[in-house]
């Protein structure tokens, strides 16, 4: 962004300035039955994801001090969560609410607390429950806005929901660059082939360009494969220091860097709109914390509610040129088999809509080495991308395998 | 498509009385800088003291999508929502009505018009391809 300034890479900056015992890991994950699953609220969903993270790193619920809540369109996720679970005495607790981004920050204020020694073992936890058996997802997202005042007039001029203010971004993308539906296609097609290898996926049959070309129009210039899934379920994970992992079960994931970026120009004037996103900010940002390159990111794990978010991250991470994502997209380098290792668990477009938890939750799995067919052989090095609002809100984790530790 | 039912509310009521007067109001700060009309402060500047003031009425097309209906209702028309920005600077988003999007170019000059749901309910700014 032209109009942020850039932070000085500071070695010492991030877990780095801390002991090494004090440095933030990630020591369980949570996750549960994701989809249609009916007939929970998203609070039963969140205290079901928080017992299944303790009970994966092999801790008691009472070990938990800290607890930061986060829920999704449907609400139903807050502080009252800690009586839910019966967790008594905590020393940090709060609500955090910046949409897609949250998961990412989520991690990072949990880290920066173990680090700091506010808490030790912090959980972090979104749910969301908007599916139900009698209504369609378009019904959940395309909800109107109360008929009065601003938001009001919004709606009544027929700007409702999220579909046509990222279509509005795409198609100015495309107008700069000469990007196409096929280019954004092809990231459809290769997330999908991801997904058919990772049993949680809710979209596992293979579609090919054809079939992404033949789905209907939603927004133009996005077809019905160019939008991500709606899902009910919650993810949470326990965030905790390096020594306190060493006696937990799974292997630790060191959080390596951190950084948002969170433009301010929603329903402004924007040159950046459609073309640039906080990622470009916080990308540099956070892999600078992490002391590494973009060149040595193993695996990337990058927010997709459109195949068009994915496409403009992919540019503004630097992985291709600004204005190549189409291009780039279109090379073959996605998919598996593939040279860029992107989204292996089918993302948010076919694999489950756990809002930042999505994308948080996959780099887990492989930085522990147990995506199975999916698996990346080389996972030191995992970026993890959060977005929030209409390119909004931007949260970048840098993650390392349990080998990164030693 | 035609535009929906809104009410005003106290923060929009000055607006909407332009709107019913066929005028957009946009927001003019102190030194001349102009902001959309939502806004609390000056974009360009951050002064607070803003006026409502008038648009011209030129714009100009910064983007657009076309919105399909589900195919349960396939005999609705496809709606057309733009980005369009002032001459004066600002951007509003609406719809674009009476024209054929596949001829849609960035940059198109665009004209205002305003419609209403119904006598009941405000005036809602929309575009037009200008003449």
């Amino acid at each position: 962004m032209t109009d942020v300034q850039e932070l000085p890479a500071d070695p010492d900056s991030g877990p780095r300035a801390a002991r090494p015992g004090r440095r933030p890991v990630i020591a369980g994950l949570g996750m549960t039955e994701l989809g249609k699953v009916y007939g929970r609220s998203p609070a039963q969903f969140a205290a079901e994801a928080v017992r299944l993270a303790v009970a994966d790193a092999g801790v008691a619920l009472a070990d938990v001090d800290g607890l930061l809540t986060s829920s999704g369109v449907t609400g139903g996720v807050s502080v009252d969560l800690q009586r839910e679970l019966g967790l008594t005495d905590l020393r940090l607790l709060t609500h955090m609410q910046a949409y897609g981004s949250t998961a990412g920050s989520m991690v990072q204020y949990a880290s920066m607390a173990v680090a700091s020694g506010l808490a030790s073992v912090v959980a972090c936890v979104f749910a969301d429950s908007p599916l139900r058996p009698d209504r369609g997802s378009s019904a959940i997202y395309g909800t109107r806005h109360a008929g009065s005042g601003w938001w009001g007039l919004l709606g009544a001029s027929g700007v409702v929901g999220a579909n046509p203010m990222y279509a509005l971004a795409a198609r100015r993308h495309m107008e700069r660059y000469g990007t196409t539906t096929e280019q954004l296609g092809h990231i459809a097609v290769a997330q999908r082939a991801w997904a058919g290898l990772n049993p949680a996926a809710q979209l596992r049959d293979p579609i090919t360009l054809a079939d992404h070309q033949a789905s209907r129009w939603i927004a133009e210039p996005f077809r019905l494969l160019d939008c991500c899934l709606v899902s009910n379920g919650g993810i949470a994970i326990l965030v905790t220091t390096a020594e306190r992992a060493a006696a937990m079960r799974p292997p630790p994931v060191p959080v390596l860097g951190w950084a948002q970026c969170h433009p301010g120009h929603y329903l402004r004037r924007s040159p950046d709109f459609g073309l640039v996103s906080g990622a470009a900010t916080a990308g540099p940002a956070a892999l600078a914390m992490a002391g590494v390159q973009l060149s040595d990111v193993d695996v990337v794990q990058l927010y997709d509610c459109y195949t068009f978010t994915v496409l403009l991250s992919l540019e503004d991470y630097g992985f291709c040129a600004k204005g190549e994502g189409g291009p780039f997209a279109a090379s073959g380098v996605l998919g598996p088999g593939g040279k860029l290792l992107l989204n292996t668990g089918g993302g948010q477009l076919s694999g489950y809509y756990m809002w930042g938890m999505t994308p948080l939750s996959e780099a887990i799995i492989q930085a522990r080495g147990s995506a199975g067919a999916r698996q990346a052989a080389a996972h030191d090095i995992i970026l993890v991308s959060g977005n929030g609002g209409v390119l909004d809100h931007h949260a970048t984790l840098v993650l390392g395998s349990p080998a990164v530790m030693r | 498509m035609n535009v929906g039912p809104v009410n005003r509310d106290e923060a929009t009521s000055e607006f909407f009385d332009g709107t019913a007067a066929g005028q957009f109001l946009l927001r003019r700060c102190p030194d001349g800088h102009y902001s959309e009309p939502a806004v609390a402060q000056c974009t360009t500047c951050r002064a607070a003291d803003l006026a409502f003031v008038p648009a011209a009425g030129g714009a100009s097309l910064v983007s657009w999508t076309v919105i399909w209906p589900k195919a349960a209702a396939a005999a609705a028309e496809p709606v057309v929502l733009v980005i369009a920005e002032f001459d004066e600077g600002p951007w509003w988003w609406s719809q674009l009505i009476g024209a054929d999007p596949a001829g849609l170019a960035v940059g198109a000059r665009l004209a205002l018009d305003f419609q209403a749901a119904d006598a009941e309910h405000e005036s809602v700014p929309v575009f037009r391809l200008a003449d």
